[in-house]
């Protein structure tokens, strides 16, 4: 049977419990949202294909559950991931300093090259903010992750940040065939080498860094 | 922002579910300008606690446009005025869509309405961008519109009030989706399909699978895209339903056993059956031997096997070219164990002597394991069951035990309610339990009725109960599925004390599913990995070759004890069962194989590998038949411990002493040791008619 995708990226959503991980990414498979979320018991994914570039990518998004306790199991899936979306909650001042946590946690479990990207969800409880974006910024440019602030609820940047990461994944993949491939050979293959290098779209200027 | 506390503002509506990138297709009444209208469809909750079914036009919301950050803007302005003033909660506008919005229109719900699908204009309402103070000034501007708006309607109003579409949950008839996902149907008359929605990601089963949650459904017998809400208080409609969830089942298995369902339903009279349940389970024990065959030819055939639980005809060697079967040729044939009857409320009573002990324990527990509790008195036999109350003791004495067990409760209790705020500022690992324990009963259970709706009193004690364990067994604290563990008891005992009792007493067997180190769990899942390599060779073989060897996709199954995989109803059923600690120990590991074992023809045959396998495992929640599992795992228990080859390993798992002798392929030996010797668990080894036999007398105790 034909493949009905050009790539298949498995990414990872990891991060404190209830900081939103199951709603991030229900928000962005099915583009809805539930109030009455249940907490994520062991593991499951979602896929969703998207088209990138004139590419159909098949991002296949492994939701873990988040209490540290359930490591052990978690972090046997974090083999061959290609992306993974760190998520904090602006109104839980520990989850976002776990994310430090959570890092070390991937240098140790995942791919040194794994493509990552910082969220801080739950951007729409304003009242109830305990990290600024300018904390997120900081930690962003400490770790040179990039980062953006969104809300699974009002569907706030939750797309264009999957939409970033795989684009990342894509043009870090086509990179290294390009190594591999040397240009002389490479003439049937010269895909977008310039597209790879262009710059994720402006929503980034305003909503995040790097 | 403060307004979102919710004591002050009774008149709350919530979104309980919202999708987006919803059509309107069709709509009884509604001008064609309206339909082809991009929306998002919600489920919401209205201030009386009703329940709606609400599309909303992506138009109907403005956001001040002037505002340098668009974002905050909506939050500051929009927010407020919803929760005070009863209109819906979730203006929140998803980002994408705002550049399309009109300006200077809200959203708000009717605050005393139903549950209605409803569609409004955008031009209703204005914010009042310039006011310096944004918060307040949009309330009093709402406020005085919509006050005025409630007593008497303008016609923007109407007009607005034209475009949402609103189906309250109480008057919706059925619901029909179409094949490709792509379409829900929606009737609140016999006969009549009002209203149609189009789902552009062609994810309708989201939004439909949501919406079960809310209302009680039934599906038609020969469409099986099209739901009929069953009202709960007729019990002719409950019937329907549960002849319903017996189609739901079959849809999701393979077609082999919705054909045989539908051959069954065409001639009913030919079997001997009585009861619809009996038949089902003929259903599936004759597909266990036959699935690998045509089914049209094979329906007599079946009928007549059906008769003989142990006709040899179950072993299938005939069938050919099927691997599958090929491979486990060792295990005795499955016995057709049939389920029993709930032990009654009489049958209780007379298991009591005159002071309420209880004399026959075995007898009881035996009585439980075949066929369950009645509802009625499960209030009090699970806390037997759960250690909670010791059998041997007069009712004088347990009211004693029970005065104690309250006092120390609310001893406990007090610990921690009487932690100041300073105190917990210095004490991060209790902080971090609390937080984690809040967290997680905001998501428990929540489409319960009993656990539903904001500030429903039962999420305190949830919350206190896990809390007050916290102080109990401090080492162990609060691990996440613990909620799931409670919430069934206090759903079902409704008191506090009892609850917490009882789930310490289910604690004490599960304890180790919670370990810091998982180490409980890992073993678990390896003994599972044994289990399945001794019952279903060939299926332990493709998951090893599928990197699922280690049985991860197992893990939600165990460490809540199957919660998440079945409805209330039916996971009472099946902890009780499994809380007689009968037949075997580790029972819960064979109730996993019965459900592996169902499903390893379409995980071999379709060849999944590791995230079909998880994926598989994972959908099967709520499609499975409790009943079914349990017989089957009973089954399977009876042809492992008469199986000539059984090991000592498995002897072990199975809480069997080991026989540490060196295995020769005779094992007649083996078996006669068996036989009289430790537990009693080897006496049926010889033969299934003595299992039939035992089961028999069983069931007649």
């Amino acid at each position: 049977m034909a493949k009905t995708y050009d790539y298949l990226f498995k990414l990872l959503l990891i991060g404190d419990s209830g900081v939103g991980k199951t709603s991030i990414l229900f928000r962005f498979s099915e583009d809805a949202f539930n109030i009455s979320f249940i907490s994520t018991i062991g593991i499951d994914f979602k896929i969703r294909t998207i088209d990138l570039d004139g590419k159909k990518v098949k991002l296949q998004i492994w939701d873990t559950a988040g209490q540290e306790r359930f490591r052990t199991i978690t972090t046997a899936y974090y083999r061959g991931s290609m992306g993974i979306m760190l998520v904090y909650d602006v109104t839980n001042e520990k989850s976002f300093e776990n994310i430090k946590n959570w890092i070390r946690n991937i240098e140790e479990n995942a791919s040194a090259d794994v493509e990552k990207m910082i969220l801080g969800n739950k951007c729409d409880l304003d009242a109830k903010r305990m990290v600024s974006k300018e904390r997120g910024e900081q930690l962003a440019v400490e770790y040179q992750i990039k980062f953006v602030e969104t809300s699974a609820k009002d569907s706030l940047n939750v797309e264009s940040a999957f939409y970033t990461l795989a684009r990342d994944i894509k043009a870090k993949m086509e990179k290294k065939q390009e190594a591999s491939n040397p240009p002389s050979r490479s003439g049937a293959h010269p895909i977008k080498a310039s597209d790879m290098q262009r710059k994720p779209a402006s929503w980034l200027s305003r909503c995040s860094i790097l | 922002m403060s307004s979102s506390s919710a004591e002050d503002i009774p008149d709350q509506c919530t979104d309980l579910f919202t999708q987006d990138g919803v059509l309107v297709k069709t709509c009884i009444g509604r001008p064609i300008a309206d339909l082809n209208s991009h929306g998002m469809l919600c489920i919401m909750l209205n201030p009386r606690g009703n329940k709606v079914i609400e599309w909303r036009p992506n138009d109907l919301i403005t956001i001040d446009s002037d505002t340098q950050d668009q974002e905050w803007a909506v939050v500051n302005t929009i927010g407020p005025v919803h929760s005070r003033w009863g209109a819906c909660q979730d203006l929140h506008w998803p980002a994408h869509c705002r550049p399309k919005l009109p300006r200077d229109a809200v959203y708000h719900a009717q605050p005393r309405g139903n549950k209605v699908i409803e569609w409004r204009p955008n031009d209703l309402i204005t914010i009042d961008s310039d006011t310096q103070d944004q918060e307040w000034a949009v309330v009093n501007t709402i406020g005085r519109r919509q006050r005025t708006l409630s007593g008497n309607l303008t016609s923007d109003y109407q007009t607005a009030r034209a475009r949402i579409i609103r189906i309250p949950l109480d008057e919706l008839k059925s619901f029909r989706v179409n094949r490709t996902n792509q379409q829900v149907q929606f009737s609140t008359k016999q006969g009549v399909w009002q209203t149609t929605f189009h789902f552009l990601h062609g994810n309708a089963e989201v939004f439909v699978s949501n919406l079960k949650n809310y209302v009680k459904t039934a599906k038609v017998r020969h469409d099986r895209n099209t739901y009929i809400v069953v009202e709960p208080t007729d019990e002719s409609q409950v019937l329907n339903k549960s002849f319903a969830e017996l189609d739901i089942f079959t849809e999701n298995t393979t077609d082999v056993v919705w054909n045989l369902v539908s051959n069954f339903k065409q001639r009913p009279y030919e079997t001997t059956m009585t009861a619809f349940s009996k038949l089902t389970d003929i259903v599936y024990y004759g597909n266990e031997a036959t699935d690998k065959r045509d089914v049209s030819e094979e329906v007599a055939d079946l009928l007549t096997k059906s008769m003989s639980a142990l006709d040899e005809a179950t072993t299938v060697t005939k069938s050919e070219g099927y691997e599958v079967i090929s491979v486990k040729p060792t295990l005795p044939p499955r016995p057709n164990i049939p389920r029993g009857t709930p032990l009654s409320t009489e049958k209780w009573e007379g298991l009591q002597d005159t002071h309420g002990r209880v004399t026959e324990v075995d007898g009881v527990k035996q009585l439980i394991f075949r066929g369950g509790v009645a509802h009625s008195i499960r209030h009090s036999v699970w806390k037997y069951l759960l250690d909670y109350h010791p059998w041997h003791m007069t009712h004088a004495e347990i009211q004693t035990l029970q005065r104690k067990r309250t006092e120390e409760y609310f001893s406990m209790k007090l610990q921690w309610r009487s932690m100041t705020e300073g105190q917990e500022s210095r004490f991060s690992e209790y902080r971090d339990r609390k937080s984690l324990v809040e967290k997680d009963v905001n998501r428990t259970d929540r489409t319960h009725p009993f656990f539903a709706g904001d500030n429903n009193p039962n999420l305190v004690v949830l919350q206190d109960i896990l809390m007050t364990y916290v102080m109990y067994n401090f080492d162990l604290g609060y691990v996440q599925g613990m909620s799931d563990i409670l919430a069934p008891l206090l759903l079902l005992l409704g008191n506090e004390v009892d609850s917490f009792w009882c789930f310490v007493g289910f604690m004490d067997r599960i304890a180790s599913n919670f370990d810091m180190d998982q180490a409980g769990m890992k073993q678990q899942l390896l003994q599972l990995q044994q289990l399945l390599t001794f019952c279903s060779p060939a299926l332990a073989q493709h998951l090893a070759q599928k990197d699922s060897g280690n049985m991860y996709f197992c893990f939600r199954w165990l460490l809540v004890w199957f919660k998440r995989e079945f409805s209330h109803r039916d996971i009472m059923r099946l902890w009780e069962v499994l809380w007689t600690g009968l037949p075997c120990a580790n029972f819960h590991l064979l109730i996993c194989v019965a459900i592996l074992d169902a499903e390893s023809e379409v995980i071999i045959n379709n060849n999944f590998g590791f995230t079909e396998i998880l994926k598989h495992v994972n959908d099967l929640s709520m499609c499975l038949d409790v009943d079914k599992i349990l017989s089957t795992a009973e089954g399977i228990y009876h042809q492992i411990i008469s199986a000539q080859h059984l090991t000592d390993q498995i002897r072990v798992i199975l809480g069997m002493a080991p026989l540490n002798i060196t295995r020769s392929t005779s094992s007649e030996e083996a078996t006669s040791q068996v036989n009289g010797t430790e537990d009693g668990l080897g006496i049926f080894s010889p033969g299934m008619d003595e299992v039939m036999y035992q089961i028999g007398l069983d069931m007649n105790f």
